[in-house]
Protein backbone atom coordinates (compact mmCIF):
# COMPACT_ATOMS: atom_id res chain seq x y z
CA UNK A 1 0.00 0.00 0.00
CA UNK A 2 1.54 3.08 -1.17
CA UNK A 3 1.10 6.16 1.04
CA UNK A 4 -1.02 8.23 -1.32
CA UNK A 5 -3.18 5.13 -0.48
CA UNK A 6 -3.22 5.01 3.13
CA UNK A 7 -3.75 8.90 3.05
CA UNK A 8 -6.97 8.31 0.71
CA UNK A 9 -7.99 5.78 3.14
CA UNK A 10 -7.44 7.77 5.69
CA UNK A 11 -9.34 10.66 4.39
CA UNK A 12 -12.49 8.34 3.25
CA UNK A 13 -12.99 6.42 6.37
CA UNK A 14 -11.87 9.06 9.52
CA UNK A 15 -11.99 12.55 7.60
CA UNK A 16 -8.10 12.64 7.78
CA UNK A 17 -6.67 15.95 6.28
CA UNK A 18 -3.13 15.76 4.92
CA UNK A 19 -1.35 18.41 6.19
CA UNK A 20 0.11 21.06 3.84
CA UNK A 21 2.79 22.57 6.20
CA UNK A 22 4.91 19.72 6.06
CA UNK A 23 7.94 18.95 4.12
CA UNK A 24 7.52 15.60 3.54
CA UNK A 25 4.06 15.51 2.67
CA UNK A 26 3.69 12.50 5.92
CA UNK A 27 1.41 14.37 8.24
CA UNK A 28 -1.94 13.90 8.60
CA UNK A 29 -4.73 15.53 10.84
CA UNK A 30 -6.97 13.63 12.87
CA UNK A 31 -9.73 14.47 15.27
CA UNK A 32 -9.45 13.36 18.54
CA UNK A 33 -12.42 11.67 18.74
CA UNK A 34 -11.34 8.82 15.49
CA UNK A 35 -7.53 8.34 16.81
CA UNK A 36 -7.49 5.20 18.49
CA UNK A 37 -9.31 3.34 15.27
CA UNK A 38 -6.72 5.53 13.24
CA UNK A 39 -3.57 3.76 15.20
CA UNK A 40 -5.48 0.92 15.41
CA UNK A 41 -5.99 0.92 11.70
CA UNK A 42 -2.55 1.72 11.17
CA UNK A 43 -1.18 -0.68 13.11
CA UNK A 44 -3.01 -3.83 11.94
CA UNK A 45 -4.95 -3.39 8.60
CA UNK A 46 -2.18 -1.87 6.24
CA UNK A 47 0.35 -3.67 4.87
CA UNK A 48 3.18 -2.23 6.11
CA UNK A 49 1.57 -2.65 9.60
CA UNK A 50 3.43 0.49 11.44
CA UNK A 51 4.60 -1.30 14.59
CA UNK A 52 6.66 1.06 16.00
CA UNK A 53 5.53 4.08 17.98
CA UNK A 54 9.20 6.86 17.52
CA UNK A 55 7.36 9.61 19.67
CA UNK A 56 4.46 11.62 20.87
CA UNK A 57 5.40 14.98 21.02
CA UNK A 58 3.82 17.97 21.86
CA UNK A 59 3.43 21.63 20.53
CA UNK A 60 2.50 24.62 21.38
CA UNK A 61 0.88 27.34 19.19
CA UNK A 62 0.75 30.52 21.25
CA UNK A 63 3.60 33.00 19.33
CA UNK A 64 3.70 30.53 16.05
CA UNK A 65 2.90 32.89 13.20
CA UNK A 66 -0.11 33.05 11.44
CA UNK A 67 -1.29 30.21 13.38
CA UNK A 68 -5.07 29.88 13.00
CA UNK A 69 -7.30 27.10 14.73
CA UNK A 70 -6.68 25.47 18.30
CA UNK A 71 -3.63 26.38 20.40
CA UNK A 72 -1.73 22.87 21.41
CA UNK A 73 -1.35 19.50 19.08
CA UNK A 74 0.14 16.17 19.92
CA UNK A 75 1.99 14.63 16.60
CA UNK A 76 2.59 10.96 16.66
CA UNK A 77 5.41 9.53 14.46
CA UNK A 78 4.87 6.23 13.54
CA UNK A 79 7.49 3.83 11.96
CA UNK A 80 7.13 0.36 10.25
CA UNK A 81 9.82 -2.51 11.04
CA UNK A 82 8.63 -4.65 7.99
CA UNK A 83 9.14 -2.05 5.22
CA UNK A 84 11.96 0.23 6.28
CA UNK A 85 11.55 3.75 5.49
CA UNK A 86 7.35 3.51 5.62
CA UNK A 87 6.97 6.30 7.97
CA UNK A 88 3.49 8.44 8.95
CA UNK A 89 2.96 11.30 11.55
CA UNK A 90 -0.44 11.91 12.69
CA UNK A 91 -1.35 15.22 14.52
CA UNK A 92 -4.45 15.78 16.72
CA UNK A 93 -5.27 19.35 17.47
CA UNK A 94 -6.36 20.04 20.73
CA UNK A 95 -8.08 23.21 22.11
CA UNK A 96 -7.20 25.37 25.32
CA UNK A 97 -10.71 24.58 27.07
CA UNK A 98 -11.02 20.64 26.82
CA UNK A 99 -6.88 19.49 26.62
CA UNK A 100 -8.23 15.71 26.47
CA UNK A 101 -6.70 13.58 23.71
CA UNK A 102 -7.43 9.37 24.08
CA UNK A 103 -4.64 7.44 24.98
CA UNK A 104 -2.92 4.47 22.93
CA UNK A 105 -0.81 3.31 25.61
CA UNK A 106 -2.65 -0.04 25.54
CA UNK A 107 -2.30 0.02 21.83
CA UNK A 108 1.75 0.65 22.12
CA UNK A 109 3.88 0.18 25.54
CA UNK A 110 5.96 3.25 25.03
CA UNK A 111 3.09 5.36 24.82
CA UNK A 112 3.03 5.10 28.34
CA UNK A 113 5.69 7.00 29.38
CA UNK A 114 5.33 9.65 25.81
CA UNK A 115 2.34 10.52 27.13
CA UNK A 116 3.47 11.48 30.74
CA UNK A 117 6.16 13.49 29.25
CA UNK A 118 3.54 15.39 27.63
CA UNK A 119 1.34 15.31 30.17
CA UNK A 120 4.31 17.29 32.47
CA UNK A 121 5.27 19.44 29.87
CA UNK A 122 2.22 20.68 28.52
CA UNK A 123 -0.77 19.91 30.76
CA UNK A 124 -2.68 18.06 28.14
CA UNK A 125 -4.67 15.16 29.84
CA UNK A 126 -4.60 11.69 28.29
CA UNK A 127 -8.01 9.81 29.01
CA UNK A 128 -7.82 5.95 29.57
CA UNK A 129 -3.87 6.79 30.81
CA UNK A 130 -2.92 3.88 33.78
CA UNK A 131 -1.04 6.37 35.28
CA UNK A 132 -0.91 9.94 34.37
CA UNK A 133 2.41 11.15 36.59
CA UNK A 134 4.83 13.89 36.25
CA UNK A 135 7.58 12.01 34.62
CA UNK A 136 10.85 14.60 34.38
CA UNK A 137 9.24 17.41 36.73
CA UNK A 138 9.20 17.30 40.34
CA UNK A 139 5.82 16.55 42.39
CA UNK A 140 5.73 19.78 43.48
CA UNK A 141 6.49 21.67 40.40
CA UNK A 142 3.65 23.96 39.70
CA UNK A 143 2.77 24.57 35.82
CA UNK A 144 3.98 23.23 33.05
CA UNK A 145 7.37 24.51 31.65
CA UNK A 146 6.86 23.79 28.13
CA UNK A 147 4.03 26.24 27.49
CA UNK A 148 4.92 29.23 25.94
CA UNK A 149 3.79 31.42 28.67
CA UNK A 150 5.54 29.88 31.06
CA UNK A 151 8.69 32.05 31.69
CA UNK A 152 11.79 29.71 30.92
CA UNK A 153 13.84 31.10 33.88
CA UNK A 154 10.88 30.10 36.70
CA UNK A 155 12.49 28.12 39.09
CA UNK A 156 10.90 25.88 41.73
CA UNK A 157 12.71 24.14 44.77
CA UNK A 158 11.66 20.71 45.71
CA UNK A 159 11.22 20.01 49.76
CA UNK A 160 11.67 16.11 49.91
CA UNK A 161 13.17 13.62 47.65
CA UNK A 162 10.62 12.18 45.29
CA UNK A 163 10.30 8.25 47.13
CA UNK A 164 9.09 5.34 44.53
CA UNK A 165 9.38 2.39 47.28
CA UNK A 166 5.87 1.97 47.56
CA UNK A 167 4.79 2.20 44.13
CA UNK A 168 7.58 -0.52 43.36
CA UNK A 169 5.77 -2.35 46.65
CA UNK A 170 2.23 -2.60 44.74
CA UNK A 171 3.67 -3.27 41.35
CA UNK A 172 5.70 -6.09 42.94
CA UNK A 173 2.18 -6.69 44.42
CA UNK A 174 0.52 -6.92 41.03
CA UNK A 175 3.57 -8.91 39.59
CA UNK A 176 2.83 -11.89 42.35
CA UNK A 177 5.25 -10.86 44.83
CA UNK A 178 4.67 -11.06 48.41
CA UNK A 179 5.83 -7.52 50.51
CA UNK A 180 7.02 -8.59 54.17
CA UNK A 181 7.73 -5.12 55.24
CA UNK A 182 5.36 -2.10 53.68
CA UNK A 183 7.30 1.13 53.26
CA UNK A 184 5.70 4.50 54.04
CA UNK A 185 4.70 7.75 52.27
CA UNK A 186 6.64 10.56 52.47
CA UNK A 187 4.82 13.58 53.34
CA UNK A 188 6.41 17.18 51.86
CA UNK A 189 7.26 18.87 54.97
CA UNK A 190 7.19 22.76 54.78
CA UNK A 191 10.12 23.01 57.23
CA UNK A 192 12.32 21.64 55.56
CA UNK A 193 11.44 23.76 52.28
CA UNK A 194 15.66 24.74 50.82
CA UNK A 195 16.40 28.50 50.96
CA UNK A 196 14.92 30.22 47.53
CA UNK A 197 11.41 28.29 47.58
CA UNK A 198 7.92 29.22 45.81
CA UNK A 199 5.80 27.71 48.72
CA UNK A 200 7.76 30.20 50.92
CA UNK B 1 70.46 -2.00 61.27
CA UNK B 2 67.72 -3.52 62.80
CA UNK B 3 68.65 -1.37 66.69
CA UNK B 4 67.35 1.78 65.14
CA UNK B 5 64.02 0.69 65.29
CA UNK B 6 63.78 -0.40 69.21
CA UNK B 7 65.11 2.75 70.45
CA UNK B 8 62.21 5.12 71.79
CA UNK B 9 62.41 8.53 69.65
CA UNK B 10 60.26 11.35 71.02
CA UNK B 11 58.89 14.40 68.13
CA UNK B 12 57.92 17.24 69.32
CA UNK B 13 55.68 19.63 67.84
CA UNK B 14 52.20 21.09 67.81
CA UNK B 15 48.62 19.18 67.75
CA UNK B 16 47.80 21.62 64.97
CA UNK B 17 50.27 20.98 62.50
CA UNK B 18 49.85 17.08 63.27
CA UNK B 19 46.28 16.96 62.76
CA UNK B 20 46.12 19.31 59.77
CA UNK B 21 49.56 17.31 58.30
CA UNK B 22 47.26 13.86 58.70
CA UNK B 23 43.74 16.01 57.15
CA UNK B 24 45.62 16.98 54.28
CA UNK B 25 47.53 13.77 53.05
CA UNK B 26 44.34 11.52 53.31
CA UNK B 27 41.11 13.46 51.67
CA UNK B 28 39.08 10.58 50.50
CA UNK B 29 36.28 12.13 47.96
CA UNK B 30 33.42 10.78 47.71
CA UNK B 31 32.35 11.26 43.87
CA UNK B 32 29.04 12.76 43.55
CA UNK B 33 28.85 12.57 39.36
CA UNK B 34 26.12 13.81 37.26
CA UNK B 35 27.60 14.14 34.34
CA UNK B 36 30.86 14.64 32.35
CA UNK B 37 32.78 16.26 34.67
CA UNK B 38 32.64 12.53 36.17
CA UNK B 39 34.31 10.91 33.59
CA UNK B 40 37.21 13.75 33.32
CA UNK B 41 37.38 12.81 37.35
CA UNK B 42 37.73 9.06 36.92
CA UNK B 43 41.11 9.98 34.30
CA UNK B 44 42.53 11.87 37.17
CA UNK B 45 42.10 8.45 39.34
CA UNK B 46 43.52 6.31 37.37
CA UNK B 47 47.24 5.51 36.14
CA UNK B 48 47.97 8.57 33.93
CA UNK B 49 47.35 11.41 36.79
CA UNK B 50 47.07 9.41 39.28
CA UNK B 51 45.32 11.30 42.65
CA UNK B 52 46.57 8.73 44.92
CA UNK B 53 50.12 10.49 44.32
CA UNK B 54 48.58 12.90 47.42
CA UNK B 55 46.61 11.10 49.09
CA UNK B 56 43.21 10.57 47.84
CA UNK B 57 43.81 7.00 47.36
CA UNK B 58 40.26 5.75 47.77
CA UNK B 59 36.90 6.88 46.70
CA UNK B 60 34.43 6.54 48.83
CA UNK B 61 31.00 5.38 47.65
CA UNK B 62 29.37 6.28 51.36
CA UNK B 63 29.12 9.80 53.01
CA UNK B 64 30.04 8.29 56.01
CA UNK B 65 33.92 7.50 55.32
CA UNK B 66 34.19 10.11 53.03
CA UNK B 67 36.24 13.90 53.67
CA UNK B 68 35.86 15.97 50.25
CA UNK B 69 32.32 15.74 48.63
CA UNK B 70 33.12 16.42 45.10
CA UNK B 71 29.87 17.07 42.74
CA UNK B 72 30.79 16.74 39.69
CA UNK B 73 27.63 17.54 37.06
CA UNK B 74 24.74 18.97 36.21
CA UNK B 75 22.57 19.35 39.40
CA UNK B 76 18.51 19.65 38.83
CA UNK B 77 15.80 20.93 41.13
CA UNK B 78 14.89 17.18 41.53
CA UNK B 79 17.98 15.82 42.78
CA UNK B 80 18.90 19.42 45.23
CA UNK B 81 17.27 17.27 47.97
CA UNK B 82 19.28 14.40 47.72
CA UNK B 83 22.72 16.11 47.54
CA UNK B 84 22.14 18.43 50.68
CA UNK B 85 20.76 15.18 52.12
CA UNK B 86 24.44 13.49 51.71
CA UNK B 87 25.98 16.12 52.74
CA UNK B 88 24.29 16.31 55.96
CA UNK B 89 25.43 12.07 56.47
CA UNK B 90 29.16 13.41 56.02
CA UNK B 91 30.82 13.30 59.42
CA UNK B 92 33.01 16.35 59.96
CA UNK B 93 35.24 17.88 59.55
CA UNK B 94 34.09 17.57 55.51
CA UNK B 95 34.81 20.06 52.58
CA UNK B 96 32.90 20.55 49.28
CA UNK B 97 34.53 20.87 45.40
CA UNK B 98 32.09 22.18 42.62
CA UNK B 99 33.96 20.45 39.75
CA UNK B 100 32.72 22.34 36.24
CA UNK B 101 30.74 25.05 35.29
CA UNK B 102 27.35 23.07 35.94
CA UNK B 103 28.03 22.53 39.30
CA UNK B 104 29.97 25.97 40.47
CA UNK B 105 27.16 28.13 38.19
CA UNK B 106 24.69 26.08 36.34
CA UNK B 107 26.64 26.64 33.35
CA UNK B 108 24.84 27.17 29.98
CA UNK B 109 21.64 25.79 31.75
CA UNK B 110 19.64 29.06 32.67
CA UNK B 111 16.31 27.36 32.87
CA UNK B 112 13.77 25.78 34.85
CA UNK B 113 15.24 22.53 35.83
CA UNK B 114 18.58 23.49 36.87
CA UNK B 115 20.28 24.81 40.37
CA UNK B 116 21.78 27.75 39.18
CA UNK B 117 25.52 26.49 41.43
CA UNK B 118 25.59 23.86 44.17
CA UNK B 119 26.25 27.16 46.47
CA UNK B 120 22.65 27.55 46.60
CA UNK B 121 22.08 24.44 48.77
CA UNK B 122 25.49 23.86 50.53
CA UNK B 123 28.47 25.13 51.28
CA UNK B 124 31.25 24.95 49.19
CA UNK B 125 35.03 24.92 49.79
CA UNK B 126 36.84 25.16 46.15
CA UNK B 127 35.55 25.98 42.60
CA UNK B 128 36.56 24.44 39.41
CA UNK B 129 36.16 25.71 36.15
CA UNK B 130 35.81 24.25 32.64
CA UNK B 131 33.41 22.35 30.30
CA UNK B 132 34.34 19.96 31.62
CA UNK B 133 37.35 20.54 33.84
CA UNK B 134 40.78 19.00 33.09
CA UNK B 135 42.17 16.35 36.03
CA UNK B 136 44.99 19.34 36.18
CA UNK B 137 42.71 21.84 37.03
CA UNK B 138 41.06 19.23 39.33
CA UNK B 139 44.83 18.49 40.79
CA UNK B 140 44.88 22.66 41.77
CA UNK B 141 42.01 22.38 43.11
CA UNK B 142 42.85 19.41 45.73
CA UNK B 143 46.03 21.69 46.48
CA UNK B 144 44.03 25.05 46.95
CA UNK B 145 41.77 22.72 49.17
CA UNK B 146 44.74 21.56 50.69
CA UNK B 147 46.34 25.06 51.45
CA UNK B 148 42.49 26.11 52.95
CA UNK B 149 43.07 22.81 55.03
CA UNK B 150 46.98 23.90 56.62
CA UNK B 151 45.47 27.17 57.83
CA UNK B 152 42.55 25.49 59.91
CA UNK B 153 43.41 25.29 63.61
CA UNK B 154 42.16 21.81 64.97
CA UNK B 155 42.24 23.14 68.49
CA UNK B 156 40.64 26.93 68.11
CA UNK B 157 37.63 24.91 66.35
CA UNK B 158 37.85 22.79 69.50
CA UNK B 159 37.66 25.67 71.50
CA UNK B 160 35.28 27.14 70.23
CA UNK B 161 33.37 24.28 69.90
CA UNK B 162 33.40 23.44 73.54
CA UNK B 163 32.08 27.38 74.65
CA UNK B 164 29.54 26.56 72.41
CA UNK B 165 28.67 23.76 74.36
CA UNK B 166 29.19 25.19 77.63
CA UNK B 167 26.62 27.93 76.44
CA UNK B 168 24.35 25.76 75.64
CA UNK B 169 24.34 23.95 78.83
CA UNK B 170 24.19 27.13 81.16
CA UNK B 171 20.98 28.07 78.74
CA UNK B 172 19.72 24.65 79.81
CA UNK B 173 20.22 24.87 83.36
CA UNK B 174 18.84 28.36 83.39
CA UNK B 175 15.74 27.43 81.70
CA UNK B 176 15.37 23.81 83.70
CA UNK B 177 15.90 25.87 86.60
CA UNK B 178 13.40 28.72 85.48
CA UNK B 179 10.84 25.80 85.25
CA UNK B 180 11.49 24.23 88.70
CA UNK B 181 10.39 27.42 90.35
CA UNK B 182 7.46 27.93 88.20
CA UNK B 183 6.50 24.38 89.24
CA UNK B 184 7.33 24.64 92.76
CA UNK B 185 5.39 28.70 93.10
CA UNK B 186 2.05 26.54 91.20
CA UNK B 187 2.37 23.96 93.67
CA UNK B 188 2.74 26.36 96.48
CA UNK B 189 -0.68 28.32 95.33
CA UNK B 190 -2.26 24.93 95.29
CA UNK B 191 -1.59 24.29 98.98
CA UNK B 192 -2.58 27.22 99.92
CA UNK B 193 -5.86 27.69 98.17
CA UNK B 194 -6.41 23.35 99.56
CA UNK B 195 -5.78 24.92 102.58
CA UNK B 196 -8.25 28.46 102.44
CA UNK B 197 -11.04 26.12 101.08
CA UNK B 198 -10.17 23.58 104.35
CA UNK B 199 -11.02 26.29 106.64
CA UNK B 200 -13.37 27.71 104.70
CA UNK B 201 -15.46 24.59 105.11
CA UNK B 202 -14.88 24.07 109.02
CA UNK B 203 -15.86 27.58 109.89
CA UNK B 204 -19.59 26.77 107.61
CA UNK B 205 -19.65 23.06 109.73
CA UNK B 206 -18.78 24.96 112.67
CA UNK B 207 -21.28 27.66 111.82
CA UNK B 208 -24.10 24.81 110.95
CA UNK B 209 -23.57 23.00 114.50
CA UNK B 210 -23.97 26.02 116.10
CA UNK B 211 -27.09 26.58 114.57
Amino acid sequence: MSAENIFSTLEEKFGAKRETLDKWGVTAVVSGAYLRNVVQFLKDSTEEKFDMLVDIAGIDYLTYPNHEGPRFAVSYAFKSIKTPGARIRLKVLVGEDSLKVPTISDLYANANWYEREVYDQFGIVFEGHPDLRRLLNHVEFVGHPLRKDYPAQKRQWLSTNDYLLPELEKRLETLGYKVIQRSKEVEPNDDEFLEGSVKA
Amino acid sequence: MGNEAGKPSIITSSLDFLVNWGRTNSLWPFPYGTACCAIEFMSTEVGRYDLSRIGSEYVRFTPRQSDVLLVAGTITYKQAPILKRIYEQMAEPRWVIAMGACASSGGFYDCYCTVPGIDHIIPVDVYIGGCPSRPEAFFDAMFDLQKKIKDESYMKQRAERVKEQIEMIKAKTAEAKANAKAFAQEKVVDIKDFVVEKEQNLVKKAQFWKE
